[in-house]
């Protein structure tokens, strides 16, 4: 069992721009259109800012404001899917035995997000970038009860997806839109306070439609515990006073 | 700017996604790179593979004279032509 506290988070999906937009959705969560929306991050200078991709957009626009300018937090980027953008045109060039772009090979890789991260605010501790299956998100919370266990302070959390190409559909179904969650998770912080555990999965399915980090973001706003199963695994998130 | 330059510097804003600046933000004698345009060695890749598509030009990716061609989008161009003459 892992316990640490919420010390602040921040959501994004298209047209979800802020606090009082998420609490009118936890309280009838209902399907968001993805028009391609994407943060304007103008907080990121031009010269980087053209670097990022939309997701990494995304991603910088959550987690931004949850580390402040003078503090070195460790950062877990958490992503199922990851740049299946830069990677489908990267496929393209590759079918018409076109050159590979050399911007876009470059930040393909699962942990680029991380590495602009560590460049635009100037973080030189530890980062991790994962992906895994359905419970994406909970691996990335223990990767972060692992660092505070280490003994450090407070880590930044994100789990961001992207909608993919429509070639993916039918192979990718558990994006229905871009979004991403960036929690900051402390060992003593002042937020309200949460224990996740890992049990065996007796059979259960788990619930489809809603991405699973967002009924989270629904748990934080009515303080109930929230069920995870997937496949032989079946986390628990229980609030805890 | 001359024709060719304005097409150059265009490629330059598409190909490496300058969109805060337009053409005319690009002058013919800048530096593209360091202390100028601010452009790095990642763009200078990408901006051979997009001079390439476009023009059929063919750049040896670390000699002295590549350099020297990348200076300005005035070089580029008069490396353009150049190019296209003897071919």
């Amino acid at each position: 069992m892992m316990e640490f506290v919420v010390d602040a988070w921040r959501a994004w999906a298209p047209g979800m721009e802020d606090e009082t937009a998420w609490a009118t959705w936890c309280a009838a969560p209902h399907a968001i259109v993805d028009n391609g929306e994407q943060p304007a991050c103008e907080f990121v200078p031009p010269m980087q800012r053209r670097r990022l991709s939309r997701l990494a957009r995304i991603v910088m626009h959550a987690a931004w404001p949850l580390c402040g300018d003078d503090e070195q937090l460790p950062f877990v980027f958490a992503s199922r899917h990851g740049e299946t953008t830069r990677t489908f045109a990267m496929l393209d060039e590759i079918g018409r035995n076109a050159p590979l772009s050399p911007t876009q090979f470059g930040l393909s890789v699962h942990n680029a997000i991380a590495g602009q991260w560590s460049i635009l605010r100037g973080q030189r501790g530890e980062s991790v970038a994962i992906a895994g299956e359905a419970d994406t998100f909970e691996h990335a919370i223990v990767e972060a009860a692992a660092l505070l266990g280490d003994g450090l302070p407070a880590a930044i959390v994100v789990i961001a997806e992207e909608r993919p190409a429509p070639a993916y559909d039918g192979h990718i179904d558990d994006i229905p839109f871009s979004y991403a969650l960036a929690l900051r998770l402390s060992v003593a912080g002042s937020g309200p306070r949460w224990r996740l555990s890992l049990a065996a999965n007796d059979g259960a399915a788990p619930v489809a439609g809603v991405p699973h980090a967002l009924r989270f973001v629904r748990a934080l706003h009515d303080g109930a515990p929230l069920d995870h199963p997937w496949k032989t695994r079946r986390w628990h998130w229980q609030p805890s006073a | 700017m001359t024709d060719l330059e304005r097409d150059i510097a265009r490629l330059i804003i598409d190909t490496l996604a300058l969109e805060h600046l337009t053409v005319d933000d690009i002058a013919a004698d800048q530096p593209l790179f360091g202390q100028g345009l601010g452009l790095d060695s990642v763009d200078a890749l990408e901006l051979a593979l997009a001079l390439q598509n476009r023009y059929g030009l063919r750049i040896a990716s670390d000699s002295r004279e590549a350099r020297r061609h990348f200076e300005t989008v005035r070089s580029l161009a008069l490396y353009v032509e150049s190019s296209s003459c003897a071919g």
